[in-house]
Order: structure tokens, then sequence, then C-alpha cells
């Protein structure tokens, strides 16, 4: 089987092959019959000829004979015969010959014997036998019969006619030569080409005359002579690949003699008229095939044209293409096969674009999502590229979602950042603004074509939305809101770098409290140097290049100092002081800060005996970080450090943030249950700010539960704030936990808390985080004073952010200065 | 016939005192008899035809009539035309060669047979036509009737005869005969 590209090729195929071998077998027996028939043709007119031959012979004898007779009738030649004038006769005779055209001419006597004839030698003509032969011709003659004769060589058409007077006394006989004249009277009749064939005594067969070349001529001789010889009955010649049909018929045959006429019918005329129709039947079937094959090639190509049209339509979808609609014209099977493609198609592209929302679209808020943010923001940054225009980033972040999310249930949490994506929304300046949710709380908003000033609009514009309370659920709830904003392309050429940097100002934003950040440059130094800074880090530890901070903390309700939390500061070579923020997180990356921690528990350790010497029994609270958490060593460690400086369990406290807890709970719940099986103190830090529940935090042996800065700064101000408070406080108590409030920055908060219950505080306003030496002296005021309120800050001014602090001005934690 | 019958007469009462009724038959190889054939006698004496002695022969409906007629030698024949058609009576015989061009009613002289033989007779207008004389120099002929059979008187003696039939060109060889009273002769002729 042939394989074929198309399948108008296929069809075009098939037919003209069935068309071909139709035309070929309606030719092939054509041709057969052709042949045949030209061949019957021939034959038909050579039996024709034969019969107009025969007749011509006979004709031609009667108007001879008559001719004949009207000299036998003659009376003056009867006379002449009836008087024996043999010369007379013989004139008469020669006159008469000539007239009538004959080449001989005799008189035979009925009498006697006598003969007159024209030529010399009678005898040999006829013999002794000349009146019986004219008596027979005579006989034959008037039965038509022909009679003829081979006279001196030579053939001769014999006629024979009596003299009467009024009783036959004779005969006179005429020969009319067999020659050419006769042969071309007969061709000329019978359009059939005559030759005449003789044998004598004297000599084999020989061609006597005929209308025929001589090349054939001489070829019947030798068939006829053949034939003759083998009685064979032959009919038909070639010649130079003509066939001749032959029609052969003695005239004369005695013993000796022989004369044969032969009349030759070609077959090619016949075949060549009919070779023609068979060549037009040729150029016709030719030209049919051809029309049939345009035909063919037109009708398979308008049915195959549809289809080759679905084949692209559906390339088109197979590389993604989904928009164009399949034309459908027609009502076939292409149009029904068209019509499915479409709705494929259909399905296809709503299924594609259902693909796309949900890579696109945050389902909560029905905002772009990050990826889609991240897009639009490249593009916006393509187009702005041109014109000299700016744009902003700006991101927003909700503070203490997470505890509004916690008390307030999840659905109350969504309907805020549903409200939120709104409000963003609604304020936003053009069309193509966009407004995305990046993350849990945080929003992106991106304006296009807006420089620094129209962006803190912007910003202020939701602060002040912000500074009313939201009503989500019928429930009145204060929002506040970080906001980060980076300028393109003033803060990065690209939407990474446009992010990274508002989410840097967005940091900022909250660290400071401040309503809005725009980036700039001073932010990014710290963070740009953080990579060099871990590196320092190993060294520092090595090199003592860190110091133990304390920040004191007191009982709420006594005012009476228990201890501090132990905190960390580094003092760089170069840099100076440098905050745990900016090294802390990078610590706990790269795993450094197991080493800090183990730093941190000598040094708590340390000082706790220093203290322990002078007969203060004060605690200390240390960190822990998720690694450490996860150390199942560290009991152990802690374990020898209490032992070897000769510590009671109890005078050490360690705080584990909830996320720590959350990174492996199991090996962390390990971890902490071995803690405090050895009589440690165990308190959760930054309370509100993770996503564990009480419920999970109940099952560890946790004692104390220390409330986020950020409920407590201002919970004098904010009722919502004051309630959460309090709330956290009660929920602690009744499950038997301290309460420790983390961020006292006046009294009335300090007062505020005590009425709330809270057992223990510490802040700025009882004391910021100071060295060790310094804490000695403020305990030492703090316990004399007791209830006197303590302006620490006046004498120890410590920076709380270096960015703060005039790079000029003397920084009294440098370490020379501390010397 | 007529007439022809009286000159027989004539002829057999001149010597009808030792004449005897001579019965002749003719037939052909065959035994069939043969009608008009002519037989002739010869006793070797010749007899002299009386001078002026004539006869005729007749053309009617393009026949001649009789179509054989027999004289002694020296008769004077006319040939009276009967038709309303004219004749062109001729023989190229040796024995009698004549032309009677183109006439009607009768011709002005008879022809005058004066030669023992055969003459042929023919009209050049008529081919059809065709008529016999028998000259013979002998007194003693007859021709058959249709039965094939002629009577003679004749005396006995001895005698030659010959036969001939109207178109044979010569006649049969003589015979010899005798003849002794009435008597039946049988000819076959070849």
């Amino acid at each position: 089987m042939i394989k074929f590209k198309h399948i108008r090729s296929r069809i075009a195929f098939t037919f003209l092959t069935v068309v071909v071998a139709i035309q070929l077998a309606g030719l092939i027996p054509l041709k057969y019959a052709l042949v045949k028939h030209a061949n019957a043709l021939a034959e038909e007119q050579i039996n024709v000829g034969e019969r107009v031959f025969v007749s011509l012979l006979q004709h031609n004898t009667q108007s001879l004979k008559q001719a004949t007779q009207v000299l036998a009738a003659d009376f003056a030649f009867r006379e002449a015969i009836a008087t024996n004038d043999a010369g007379t006769i013989e004139s008469a005779l020669e006159s008469y010959q000539g007239r009538i055209h004959a080449q001989i001419a005799y008189y035979i006597s009925n009498n006697d014997d006598l003969v007159i004839g024209t030529t010399d030698n009678e005898q040999t003509l006829f013999g002794s036998n000349a009146k019986e032969d004219a008596r027979q011709a005579l006989l034959e003659n008037q039965s038509g019969t022909l009679k003829f004769d081979i006279v001196e060589g030579k053939p001769y058409q014999l006629i024979t006619v009596p003299v009467k007077a009024p009783e036959t006394i004779g005969w006179i006989v005429m020969g009319f030569a067999v020659d050419g004249r006769l042969a071309s009277q007969i061709k000329q009749l019978t359009h059939l080409d005559v030759t005449f064939v003789q044998k004598t005594r004297q000599r084999d067969w020989q061609l006597v005359s005929g209308t025929s070349t001589s090349q054939l001529s001489n070829l019947l001789v030798k068939t006829v002579a053949d034939i003759y010889r083998q009685k064979l009955s032959l009919h038909r010649v070639d010649l130079n690949g003509q066939a001749y049909h032959l029609k052969i018929r003695s005239l004369h045959e005695t013993k000796d003699d022989a004369l044969l006429v032969v009349l030759q019918g070609s077959v090619e005329p016949f075949t060549q008229d009919l070779n023609t129709l068979f060549k037009v039947m040729i150029v016709l079937t030719f030209i049919g095939v051809l029309i049939f094959a345009v035909l063919i090639w037109y009708v398979s190509r308008k049915t195959t044209e549809p289809i080759a049209a679905l084949v692209k339509d559906a390339d088109n979808i197979a590389i993604g293409d989904y928009e164009k609609e399949i034309q459908v014209d027609s009502t076939d099977e292409v149009g029904h096969l068209a019509k499915a493609l479409n709705s494929m198609r259909e399905a296809v592209l709503q299924r594609s674009l259902r693909i796309q929302r949900l890579a696109f679209n945050d389902e909560l808020t029905g905002l772009s999502n990050r990826l889609a943010f991240n897009q639009g923001v490249h593009q916006a940054i393509m187009t702005h590229a041109d014109s000299q225009q700016k744009m902003s980033v700006i991101l927003i972040n909700i503070h203490r979602f997470k505890p509004i999310n916690q008390t307030l249930g999840r659905d109350f949490g969504d309907d805020l950042l549903r409200h939120v994506g709104q409000v963003l929304k609604q304020n936003v300046l053009g069309e193509q603004d966009m407004v995305a949710r990046l993350d849990a709380d945080e929003f992106a908003v991106l304006l296009q074509h807006t420089d620094q000033a129209k962006a803190t609009r912007y910003a202020d514009k939701i602060q002040q939305v912000f500074e009313r309370p939201v009503s989500v659920q019928g429930q009145a709830i204060d929002v506040r809101t970080g906001i980060g904003i980076a300028l393109y392309p003033d803060h990065g050429l690209d939407e990474e770098s446009l992010l990274n940097h508002a989410e840097t100002a967005l940091q900022e934003s909250r660290a400071k409290k401040s309503p809005w950040i725009v980036y700039n440059t001073a932010l990014e130094i710290d963070q740009s140097e953080t990579l060099t800074l871990i590196s320092d880090l190993k060294e520092a530890i090595q090199h003592d290049q860190l110091l133990l901070y304390i920040q004191p903390k007191i009982d709420v309700t006594t005012r009476r100092a228990l201890g501090g939390e132990a905190l960390i500061r580094w003092v760089h070579p170069e840099k100076g002081m440098i905050f745990p923020d900016q090294f802390i997180p990078f610590a706990e990356q790269t795993g450094v800060i197991s080493d800090i921690t183990n730093w941190m528990l000598l040094r708590a350790c340390q000082v706790l005996a220093g203290f322990k010497k002078q007969g203060l029994h004060i605690t200390l609270a240390v960190n822990l970080s998720t690694r450490d958490l996860n150390n199942m060593e560290l009991p152990e460690q802690i374990g020898h450090l209490l032992s070897s400086h000769g510590l009671d369990a109890k005078a050490l406290k360690l705080e584990i943030t909830e996320g720590s807890l959350m990174q492996d709970p199991e090996r962390a719940e390990v971890v902490v249950k071995k803690l405090a099986a050895m009589g440690l103190h165990l308190s959760i830090d930054d309370f509100g700010t993770g996503y564990s529940s009480l419920a999970y935090l109940r099952q560890l042996p946790v004692q104390e539960l220390k409330i986020d800065r950020s409920f407590v700064m201002f919970m004098d101000k904010n009722s919502s704030d004051a309630s959460i408070v309090k709330s956290t406080i009660d929920l602690a108590h009744n499950m038997g936990l301290i309460v420790v409030a983390e961020g006292i920055e006046n009294e009335v908060v300090l007062n505020q808390l005590a009425r709330l219950g809270c057992n223990e505080g510490q802040g700025y306003f009882i004391g910021k985080p100071m060295p060790e030496k310094d804490f000695s002296i403020w305990l030492e005021r703090w316990e004399g004073q007791n209830e006197i309120d303590i302006d620490i800050g006046d004498e120890l001014s410590y920076a709380i952010n270096p960015l703060d602090i005039d790079p000029q001005a003397q920084d009294p934690f440098k370490l020379d200065n501390l010397g | 016939m007529k007439r022809f019958l009286i000159m027989l007469a004539v002829v057999c009462l001149s010597r009808w005192s030792d004449a005897a009724e001579v019965k002749i038959m003719v037939t052909d190889a065959a035994g069939k008899p043969v009608a008009e054939a002519v037989v002739a006698l010869y006793d070797g004496k010749t007899t002299v035809l009386p001078a002026g002695a004539g006869g005729k022969i007749v053309q009617k409906n393009k026949m001649f009539n009789p179509r054989v007629t027999i004289v002694q030698t020296g008769t004077r024949i006319n040939f009276p035309n009967e038709d309303t058609v004219r004749h062109h009576v001729y023989s190229f015989s040796p024995a009698k060669k004549f032309e009677l061009k183109l006439y009607s009613g009768v011709p002005t002289d008879p022809v005058l047979f004066d030669q023992a033989g055969v003459v042929t007779l023919g009209c050049n207008i008529h081919d059809s036509m065709v008529g016999y004389i028998y000259i013979v120099d002998t007194p003693f002929f007859a021709k058959t009737d249709d039965n094939g059979k002629a009577v003679l008187k004749l005396n006995d003696g001895q005698y030659s005869y010959q036969a001939w039939l109207p178109g044979q060109t010569k006649p049969a060889a003589e015979q010899k005969l005798k003849i002794e009273g009435a008597t039946e002769i049988k000819i076959a002729l070849p």
C-alpha cells in the first residue's frame, strides 16, 4: 500500500487508477475489435472485388462476343467464307481485330479443317482439335464460362463466335491479351490490386502483369507457386509489415499450363482509418483523464482544504493560541469536527484562564498575588523605562495581625484582610495602579507615574483611613499599618530590588513605628554588610568583642527588682556598636547562634555567680534560638554550667519564642521537658506574634509568658491593646502561668498592668538594657530609692537604634570609651 | 405437296407395269424414326427431267415452307414471299450459290438448280430461317414422314441409295441395295 501525505492525493490516485483502468479495459478490446474489423473489411472488400471481377470478365466477354458476332453476321464476310476466299477472310479478320482491339483473330471452318488467322502458327495454337475446341468454347461461352488460354506463351481470353449461313459453317475466334490493361481495368472497378501469374510447359511460374509494385508481385509469384504446389489455401501475405488479403482464382488450367489471377487487398487502408480512430480515442481518453484529474484534484482539494485549515487551527491551539475562534462554515462532518475543536478550544481557554487566575490571584481578597505583582512591576518598569517618569512600589503591613487573627478568629482576620485590600484599592490613583496581597498581612501597591510626593500622599491617606477604627463583622477594630516605599528608578531598576528595598523600608517603618518610610541607601548599608558581619562574628566570639547587657525586670506590684534579661551587644572594631537585630537572624541561619548561646549562658552564669558572691540572688533570662531547642545536648551543657558556677537552677531563666518551638515541635518538646525537669524556669517570649495556640503551650512545662511590647507600649492610649493584654493575662493566669510585660515606657502603663494583675515587667521606664557593671549601680539605686521615679536615661544614655546615633557623636559604647 | 405427289405419280406411272411398292424406314443411330430425312436411290441409269419442270418454296411466317425440299437436277424453284415483311434469300452452298435481294411477293425468275448437292437456304434478314433443298440426279427419292417412313414404287433390280438429314453437311455414304418386289428397307443414320 502506497502512503500518501494528503488525503486528496489518495482520492486522486484511487479514482485516476480506476478511470485509467476503465479506459484501458475499453481501449484494449476496442483495439482488438478494430483490427478484427479492419481484416473483415479487407476480406469483404476482396470478396466483393472477386465478384466484381467475375462479373466484369463476363461483361467483357459478352461485349467482345457481341462485337465478334457482328463480324460473324456480316453478309459479305460470310460470302467470302462461302466462296473460300482466304485472302478476303484474313483481311476482314485483321481489320475487325483492330477495330475491337483483339490481339488474335481466327476463322475455323466447319466443313474442313481450314483455319485462317492473323498469326502464322495456327497449328501450335489449336492443333488438330481446333474445330472441337471451337465447338466446345462455343458451348462454354453460351453458359457464360470464360475461356482463357495461353497462346505462344502469352495468356489470352478467347471469344469464339459461330459463323452461320444460316447453319454454322465455321467459327471466329478473337483473343484478348491478359495484360496490364485488363489488370488496371479490374483495379479501377474493384480497387484491388490484380496480378496475373502463369505457368507454361516451358517456364515455371512467372508474372504476366499486375498493378502492384514489383516487390509485392515477385512475392506473390513465389507465394502462388508454393500455394499451387502444396495445394494450400493461403489467403494472406505480409510484406514490409503490411498485411494483404489474397484471392486466387484459376482462369485456365491444363496439365502443363495454368493461368491464375491474384486479387490483393491491403488491410492497411482500413487499419489506417481505424488506427486514426484509435489514436483519436487515445487522445480523447487522455484528455478525459486529464479533465478528470483536474476535477478530482479540485474536488478533493475542496474536501480536504477545511481539514487542513482545522489542522492549522489545532496547531494554533497546541502552541497556546486559544483566542482565535475557529470559523465553522459547513454543516458536514468537517463542520462537526470544527465545532468539536471549537468547544475543546473554549474549554482549554477557560481552564487556562482559571489556572492563570489561580496562579496570579489571591483567592482570599481577589487581589493579585505576589507573582502577578512581580510581573506587573516588571511590565510597568518597561513602560517607565522609556518615559522619564517615576513610579512607586509601596508595601503595607498590618501590625499585630496575628493576635487579631488568633483572638477574633480566622474569619474575622480574613474579612479584615479583604477590607484592607478594598481600602488600598479604593485609594489608588490611576487605573493602571495595582494592589496585591503578598503574604498573610502584607500588601503591595504599585502606583504608576508617581513620584515620591504623590507616593507619600497616598501613604498618608491610607494612614488617615486607618486612624479611625475599622468596622468588621460589626466590630470596631484599630488597624495600624507599616508602610515602606521604594521608587523607580531611584531605588531600583528591577522589580526584585524595588520590592526588596520597599521591604527594607517597611521593616524600618515597623521598627521605628513611623507611619511610612521611603527607602534610602542608609537603610541598605547594614543589610549589605551583614554578610561580612557573619564572618566577623565568629572572630568576635573568640576575641571577646561581645558584651553582655542586662535589661532590668521588676515585680509589677511590689516594684522590687527581680533580675533582668541578658542581652547581647557586639562592639565591632570598625563599625562600633551592633545590635542583635542585625546579626542574630544571620547567626541563626548560619548556626553561629549556638556559639552565641553558649557564650551568653557562660557569661550569664559568670554574672550570676558574681552577684551571688555579693549576696544578691537575682535571676537572669537568656534567649534560646530554634537551633538551641533542637540541640539535645543543651540540657546537659546547661547543667554542667550551673554546677560549675555553683548556681541554683532557679537563677537561670530560659526564654523561648513561639516560632522556635514550632520549627521541630517534637524535638523541641523533648529538650524543653528535659530543661524543665532540671528545674529551669522556662518563658514564652514575644507572646502574641506567633501562631502557637495556648492549648499547645499548655502541654509544655513553661512557667512564664511574656507579652510582646507592641501590645503593651500603647495600651494606655489604645483600648483594644489593653483588652488584648488583659485577656492574655487572664488566660495565662488561668493556665497557671506568670505573666511578664515588655515595653513598659511610662508609669501609667506600669500601674495599668499592676491593676490587671500582671506579675512582672520590663521596659525603658524601668531600665534600658545596660552593661553588667551598670546593672549593679541600677540595682542599688532601684532598690535604694524604691518607688522613686528614676530617669536612668539621663545618666546612662543608651541608644536603642544605631541609626538614631549621630555617627560623628561620641559613642559611649565604643570599646575605647568603655575601657 | 399435292404437286409433288402428282409428279411422283407421273414418275411411277411411267413404269407402273413392273413397279413394286417399297417401304422405307429411317431411324437414327438409336433406332428412333427420323422425320424429314431424305432418301435417294440410284439405278445407274440417268433419267432426264422433263424441261420446264419446277417447284416453289414459300416463305411464310418467317419460315421456308417446306423446310426440306427434294428436287431432281435441272429443276427451277421459285421463292414466293407470302409474309408481309421482305426477305433476302441466299445460299452459299457450293451446289447453288444465289441471292434474292430484299423482295416481297413472287420473284420474277425462279432459280435453276442444275447441280446435285445440298443447298442450305438462309435469309440475311432473319437468321432463324433455315431451309434445305436436296438436288438429286435420280427420279427415285423420298422424304420421311413424321413416323420416319417413306414409300417408293421401284422396279426390281440393283440400286444404291443415299440418306440425308437436314443439318448434315455431307450425305452418308452410298449403300448398295437389291429390290425384288414390294419390300421394306430400313435405313439407320449414323
